[in-house]
């Protein structure tokens, strides 16, 4: 009985009718007051009709899921929340939604039976039964779909059906699907019931500054991480809106903008003597730790070491990227740089490089290959065969080797490692050509451990 | 108004009344389902087969006949019309005892079915496919056993019992030619030169050269077919069933198409006028009912944007030279035709679904929405008609 007169309450409460509710919604939602009246008006009451599917689309961390999630839970709504990635196929996505339907508001028994159900026939008329037997009829169901591009990989009749959900149960069901790309996207087939669409925009600087205002550690006062987040920003804004990212490196930097004020070189009002020690760490952080290079716990035992020497180093630590030291045994290296001369430089240059004959680079030739220097290595690999990179690998090689089977074997291991690309077929041995997947820098390092001038061999660089 | 959306077969409201007046007594006649006792126009076929049959159930032999035509020409019910007759002679005492069994290839869920199917009508035995075709076999194959009656088996749609062995096909064939089966297999379909197109050599040497053809009906056989069930009826203007007829057999030929226009005919002039006679003109009314291609009308009541898409679609074809034309192209075709015209310009992502709308109509034919302005967009009606219809305002 009293979670009935709990509901009834939360029913007569809302549609921004009740300040208590509607002030702890803004308290939770920053910056989103234009969406959240749009959703509440559509949410209407609870025994309301709603639009049959809305579909919110937004970029990344714009707060899509956290607004619906965030609504739900404060207004009580009943609702299932479902992440597409997770029920990969809709076999799970039908029985998520059945198994974890909300119970009604005056459940007695409670069996947990779970559902099963493999079509979508079949899971318009247990949903039926389902929510029959919760006693949700007289209220609104909110089925939330999360990353919903996914959904388009699954049978051609799931996006269509859940779309117009509400009309085929004859249930009061509102679709809600999230999605980072435009609804354009989705449509295929022989037309859908469209759904309402709802973008949420990227956040301003102002409003990022607004929010991550609201993590300021503790111990500190909220104008001096006020102060930071705005410096923060104006190095940050111009290469990332992500919120999440950004909250992340605030935190992360947080400590080191704080270190004069903690030894006594500065107070919490000298922002420009704070602002000098943290711009060039900033600089530096907007390079590493974006890419998530060096792992934060990483990060935060660097900037611990403070001492000068350790400053130093911190831009030499080994990072993963840059790992271009590989070791490979000694042919290998040779057939590496076969296939990296191989791919870059043009057929008809082979006879120049490699022939005892060669002939002198005319100066005319020269002229003309100034015109598309570096293009070949702008354009990206391009396949060539095998018996190409057997020839520049016996030429390149100076001592005698015969091509025995462990030559072969080593290329096909330079394919699994993923050095070399293969470019056919597994079946057909005999028309294989081979791409090389490393960079420049790479295998100029490699060259270098067995004494090989790579940059006279290669036809844009000469 | 959602439940009106959704569609549905109304409900039937009461007992469904018999025929009073004579319209609704012709229109019970016409129906497809009320075959007649004796087909006219189909005599020849019917002494052929009938002959064919009476034969091999006297010799006591097996054999097949191949039956092909195009739809509507009276295969089945002339096939059924002979059965009926040979079975009032089995019945009679003239010929000996026979046992009737209908197969349809459309009605099975899988070929194998067919012996599942076969072994049901025969014995009453159910058994997986593998096992009825193992019991069948032995039945039409071994030589010992008791003496049974002739077996005529009526295998329609045969088509559809193909298989990539063929194994279905190659079986229904082989039995007739065992000396004990005396199974006589009667197999129709549409086409006329099925056995050469998709049986294999063995398959179609064993169905025999006993072929025959339905030959579509012109339009006398068709007046005589309308005219033969509306005997003592005065319904219909002698004008009204010819011009059915003749339309009906220029085109196909098919005799439930010229069924079903006589009877729309019946209704339209049921409704329209009180005359108890169908003129000429309900005839011609039903016509364009039936053949008249709904797609310039579609045109025609399309949204001013939707009007001026399709514009901009025959315009880049007209351009380009070629049948096909990516979103992005048709997208500037139609902000300029927009800008002759002074209508405001729509988006990319509105313009996107005016061109998904007119998609799911089948007006056009597009690639998948993901493509986005890579996606490629035919006309499926001809230019010319888009043309037509915009151009009568």
């Amino acid at each position: 009985m009293a979670s009935a007169e709990s509901s009834g309450s939360a029913s007569s409460r809302y549609m921004g009718n009740d300040e208590d509710l509607m002030t702890e919604i803004h308290k939770k939602i920053l910056c989103r007051d234009r969406q959240i009246r749009m959703l509440l008006s559509f949410f209407g009451e609870r025994k309301h009709k709603t639009p049959s599917s809305i579909f919110i689309y937004g970029h990344t961390a714009t707060g899509k899921t956290y607004i619906i999630t965030t609504l739900m839970h404060i207004l009580q709504l009943p609702n299932v929340f479902s992440n597409c990635i997770e029920c990969s196929s809709s076999r799970y996505l039908f029985e998520h939604i059945l198994n974890s339907l909300p119970a009604g508001a005056a459940n007695g028994e409670n069996n947990d039976k779970r559902i099963s159900c493999d079509n979508m026939n079949d899971f318009v008329r247990l949903l039926k039964l389902e929510v029959g037997r919760r006693q949700l009829l007289d209220e609104t169901i909110y089925i939330v779909l999360d990353k919903a591009e996914r959904m388009r990989e699954m049978e051609f009749n799931i996006i269509p059906a859940f779309l117009r959900l509400q009309e085929l149960t004859g249930l009061n069901i509102c679709t809600v699907m999230l999605s980072e790309i435009v609804w354009e996207k989705f449509r295929v087939g022989t037309g859908f019931c469209e759904p309402f669409p709802l973008h949420i925009p990227d956040y301003t600087q102002d409003e990022l500054a607004r929010i991550m205002m609201l993590d300021c550690p503790g111990g500190w006062s909220t104008e001096t991480y006020g102060n930071y987040v705005s410096l923060f920003l104006s190095v940050f804004y111009q290469i990332c809106r992500d919120l999440r990212e950004l909250r992340h490196m605030a935190l992360l930097n947080f400590p080191k903008y704080t270190e004069p004020i903690k030894k006594g070189e500065a107070t919490e009002k000298d922002s420009r003597k704070l602002w000098r020690n943290i711009e060039p760490h900033l600089k530096k952080a907007l390079q590493t730790v974006y890419l998530r290079e060096v792992s934060s716990a990483q990060w935060e035992k660097m900037q611990n070491m403070s001492n000068e020497e350790n400053e130093a180093r911190k831009s030499h630590i080994d990072v993963c990227s840059t790992r271009s030291y590989l070791e490979l045994p000694f042919y290998p290296k040779y057939l590496l740089i076969a296939a990296y001369i191989a791919s870059y430089n043009p057929v008809i240059s082979d006879r120049r490089f490699f022939s005892k004959k060669a002939s002198r680079i005319s100066k005319r030739s020269k002229l003309i290959k100034k015109h598309e220097r570096a293009s070949n290595h702008l354009l990206g690999p391009k396949p060539f065969p095998l018996d190409r990179l057997l020839a520049i690998f016996y030429s390149i090689v100076e001592d005698k080797i015969s091509p025995s089977a462990i030559i072969f074997s080593q290329i096909s291991s330079l394919v699994s490692l993923q050095l070399l690309g293969q470019m056919c077929a597994d079946g057909q041995i005999d028309a294989v050509r081979y791409k090389c997947l490393v960079s420049l820098d790479m295998i100029r390092s490699v060259a270098r451990t067995v004494g090989f001038d790579i940059m006279k061999y290669l036809y844009d660089f000469v | 108004l959602l439940s009106r959306a959704t569609p549905r077969i109304p409900r039937r409201s009461g007992h469904l009344t018999s025929p009073e007046t004579a319209l609704e007594k012709a229109r019970t006649r016409l129906h497809v389902a009320a075959v007649p006792d004796s087909l006219p126009c189909r005599e020849k076929e019917f002494e052929d087969i009938y002959s064919f049959v009476e034969s091999k159930v006297l010799d006591k032999t097996g054999g097949c006949m191949y039956i092909s035509g195009v739809p509507g020409t009276g295969k089945t019910a002339t096939v059924r019309e002979v059965i009926r007759a040979l079975q009032q002679a089995s019945d009679s005492g003239h010929l000996a005892k026979f046992t009737f069994i209908e197969v349809n290839g459309m009605q099975l869920t899988e070929p194998r079915q067919a012996y599942v199917r076969i072994l049901k009508e025969l014995t009453g035995q159910k058994a997986t496919a593998n096992h009825a075709c193992e019991l069948l076999d032995k039945m039409f194959c071994s030589p010992k056993g008791p003496r049974r009656d002739t077996i005529v088996l009526l295998v329609d749609e045969l088509d559809l019992l193909w298989t990539h062995k063929q194994d279905v096909m190659y079986n229904i064939f082989d039995w007739p030619s065992k000396t004990r089966a005396q199974l006589v297999v009667l197999a129709v379909a549409n086409t006329m030169d099925l056995p050469e197109r998709i049986m294999m050599k063995r398959v179609s040497s064993r169905l025999g050269l006993t072929r025959m053809t339905f030959h579509p009906y012109n339009f006398r056989q068709l007046e005589q077919i309308v005219l033969s069930r509306m005997t003592g009826l005065k319904i219909f203007d002698s004008d009204a069933v010819q011009l059915a007829a003749r339309k009906v057999a220029a085109v196909s030929g098919d005799a439930r198409r010229v069924l079903d226009i006589c009877r729309r005919a019946t209704e339209i002039a049921e409704a329209n006028t009180s005359s108890k006679l169908v003129h000429i003109t309900h005839v011609d009314a039903a016509l364009k009912e039936m053949f008249s291609s709904s797609k310039i009308l579609a045109i025609q009541n399309l949204s001013t944007q939707e009007q001026l898409f399709m514009r901009a679609i025959v315009a880049e074809f007209q351009h380009s030279g070629l049948e096909e034309a990516e979103f992005s192209k048709l997208y500037t075709q139609h902000l300029t035709l927009c800008r002759f015209e002074g209508v405001p310009p729509p988006s990319a992502s509105e313009l996107n679904a005016i061109c998904w709308r007119l998609a799911s109509s089948r007006l056009l034919l597009v690639e998948e929405g993901r493509l986005d302005l890579q996606m490629r967009v035919r006309l499926n009606v001809s230019s010319s008609d888009v043309m037509c219809a915009l151009k009568e305002e």
